[in-house]
């Protein structure tokens, strides 16, 4: 009864802890600058590339500033990653402009 | 007189003029040697005409893409046609099909072109034709691979 009663208590101390990792993960937001992004008709390409990584949570695409702002999970991609998916559009990163959150 | 008509009908080429899904779309423009493409001489394929540009960057991107497509999938009966958005040079549009080895039709569009398939400025564009003329989808931006594989690939031989 009493071992019962501990495996009980450690499944759910075990369940507890996976639930708060999964909670603690952060998206992270990156401010990337993309150079030649000045055609407003060629911009969807890379929303939709970016969009299709798996990892990626929002992308906001400032022409004017010429900028990709991406929030991510980055355990599952990284800002390299999102680097090398905007090149593969014929397009370049450039810079990274790191934001905490 | 007659010249003249003639001439302003010259002109207004490439002539489109695009069904709804209810009936096969149809188009015909000349291609970068004064020749005509004409969509309805692709029936039985399944036709991806591909709007592009040299000046823009995810099209030309693209590209690569779409030249190993055509000879990967062409036995299938994959056709792609790429029609070119304005402004845009005769020259330059030879030079890049030259130097990238495209191995399919290149024509010669207009804004109304690419107006008559869908209202979206969006380039690149791909209008997915299926092997009985009909418009299966209109794909913007660079066509992904997981797209190729989910929307054309089931359609292909």
């Amino acid at each position: 009864m009493k071992s019962k009663s501990i495996v009980l208590v450690t499944a759910v101390i075990l369940m507890i802890a996976f639930t708060s990792i999964g909670a603690l993960a952060i998206t992270k937001k990156s401010t990337i600058r993309v150079e030649g992004m000045k055609c407003s008709k060629c911009t969807a390409s890379v929303e939709k590339a970016l969009k299709a990584t798996p990892g990626v949570e929002r992308v906001e695409l400032n022409l004017e500033r010429k900028e990709a702002v991406v929030e991510y999970d980055d355990a599952k991609v990284t800002e390299s990653k999102l680097r090398e998916v905007i090149n593969a559009t014929g397009f370049k990163a450039v810079e990274e402009k790191p934001d905490s959150q | 007189m007659n010249k003249k008509l003639i001439g302003a009908l010259l002109f207004l080429l490439p002539v489109v003029t695009l069904g709804q899904n209810s009936r096969p779309a149809q188009l015909t423009v000349k291609d970068i040697q004064g020749r005509h493409i004409r969509l309805s001489d692709y029936r039985g394929k399944v036709v991806l005409v591909n709007f592009w540009a040299t000046w823009c960057p995810p099209c030309r991107a693209e590209i690569p893409d779409l030249i190993r497509l055509q000879r990967d999938y062409g036995r299938r009966g994959l056709q792609v046609i790429g029609v070119t958005y304005p402004p845009q040079k005769l020259e330059e549009v030879r030079g890049f099909v030259r130097r990238a080895k495209v191995n399919y039709p290149i024509g010669l569009g207009t804004k109304e072109t690419k107006s008559l398939f869908s209202p979206s400025e969006t380039l690149p564009m791909t209008v997915v034709i299926g092997t009985d003329g009909r418009i299966r989808d209109i794909i913007e931006g660079i066509l992904l691979a997981e797209e190729f594989e989910q929307k054309i690939k089931p359609m292909l031989k």
